[in-house]
């Protein structure tokens, strides 16, 4: 019915098509995936503000901006008026702290770029992790050496269950620059070294075993006193809950 | 019949080092850094219309959905410093020590929050060397082991965090008050360290 180059035509027409559309889809299925999509993420702030220069250089500790991680859910940007503790004497004229200078006068704060993100139906609460000796760079990545800083992990469902599942693996322990509480005296001259671990995690996990029954993902860890004089005891890292609740509430 | 094949040669090793390329980053190995935020293909409720934490809001004139709390009010178990930086006299009634036992928990909780907050200017050794000082962005900050520092009264350091000294300015927001004297008894082992060591 039709001629023979018609023929191969179509032939070769829907062997192109379909290749042409299993790459397309490959390349769409793997790009949307949250370590593809989501990772690398990096957007320009309206001060440059280097964590390099403030973490890495100068050693500031995290929780000196980040102050009240231990306490929320959320970890909070800090206040203009945290810039301004050490900007009064430190660079007062710099142009790039213009902004900064404006947002103290105004009382209108800056509009500081979110990166890290979990959906609004999901649940993160830094202070349950901070308690619990897991250091930022966990989930964060070293930021101390980051000039501007990028999203650093997925944040997906599957990659939060990983270490709820598996800590030993993917989690750091509490390091100083990080300012976690570890409820233990430390000697000074390890404060200075940024890779140095307090209380490495493996070390911490034996103690927390899973609840059988019912097993609602529920996990059972050897609690310490919630409080001792009105400071708020660090908890030991162990394997995370896996019930939905958890996150979803 | 050289010529025509190379072409292809280069070509076909240029699309199999884009292929070698893409397959890295689709695979998460190489991180491909966007200044543009990510694409969301199926948004569901990822962004709801709420307020979270520190979250921007066109609807006020400050932009901010976290509002201020009412003129002359303070919020529950919050206490207040109300001493300004020139009450000296009166901050040593108005500040009671309340000699807590000076465990090694109580220390060390002092050793964190004098690292997080006091040691960015004053050294994590509190004889103010450091990688700021350092630098000179900051000259000026005392020494808080020498003669001076040794012998002010706990509930004058206290004074001092909580309302600040010159250029130093309050941390009665970042610090607790319980944190505050954990703080200062660290601040006095090491003191007494380094006097030990002079």
């Amino acid at each position: 019915m039709f001629s023979r180059r018609f023929d191969l035509a179509v032939k070769y027409g829907v062997v192109a098509l379909g290749g042409v559309a299993t790459i397309v889809f490959a390349i769409v299925y793997f790009a949307a995936r949250n370590q593809v999509a989501d990772v690398g993420y990096r957007p320009q702030q309206p001060v440059p503000f280097s964590h390099k220069l403030h973490t890495g250089e100068l050693q500031i500790s995290c929780q000196y901006c980040h102050a009240g991680v231990e306490m929320s859910a959320h970890s909070p940007i800090p206040t203009t008026q945290t810039c301004m503790n050490c900007h009064t004497a430190v660079k007062p004229e710099s142009p790039r702290l213009a902004r900064v200078r404006e947002s103290m006068e105004t009382g209108i704060p800056i509009e500081w770029v979110r990166i890290h993100k979990v959906p609004d139906y999901a649940h993160f609460n830094h202070s349950r992790h901070i308690r619990a000796q897991i250091d930022c760079k966990s989930c964060h990545g070293p930021v101390e050496s980051m000039g501007v800083v990028s999203q650093y992990k997925p944040l997906s469902m599957g990659w939060c269950l990983d270490c709820h599942r598996n800590p030993a693996d993917n989690i750091v322990g509490a390091r100083p620059i990080s300012g976690v509480f570890t409820g233990q005296l430390h000697d000074v001259n390890n404060l200075l070294d940024s890779t140095y671990i307090f209380t490495p995690i493996a070390a911490q996990i034996g103690e927390s075993k899973p609840i059988v029954s019912p097993s609602f993902g529920m996990v059972e860890t050897a609690l310490p006193a919630h409080e001792v004089d009105g400071i708020p005891h660090p908890k030991k890292a162990g394997l995370g809950p896996e019930n939905c609740s958890t996150c979803h509430y | 019949m050289n010529a025509p094949r190379k072409i292809p040669i280069l070509v076909l090793v240029l699309i199999g080092a884009l292929g070698i390329f893409t397959t890295l980053v689709l695979a998460g190995r190489i991180t491909w850094f966007a200044e543009q935020p990510p694409m969301e293909y199926l948004p569901n409720m990822d962004h709801q219309f709420k307020a979270i934490p520190q979250s921007g809001n066109s609807f006020f004139a400050d932009r901010k959905s976290l509002r201020d709390p009412v003129e002359g009010t303070v919020a529950r178990g919050v206490e207040v410093y109300l001493l300004g930086q020139g009450d000296v006299d009166s901050a040593e009634v108005h500040n009671v020590d309340p000699n807590l036992k000076q465990s090694t928990f109580l220390l060390s909780r002092g050793q964190n929050r004098f690292n997080v907050f006091c040691a960015a200017c004053h050294n994590f050794d509190a004889k103010s060397r450091s990688k700021l000082v350092q630098r000179g962005s900051w000259v000026g900050i005392p020494d808080l082991t020498m003669e001076h520092a040794r012998t002010l009264s706990n509930a004058r350091i206290f004074h001092i965090i909580s309302s600040g000294q010159n250029l130093m300015p309050s941390y009665a927001d970042k610090i607790q008050p319980i944190d505050r004297w954990a703080v200062i008894y660290y601040l006095r082992t090491l003191q007494a360290r380094a006097v030990k060591s002079q």
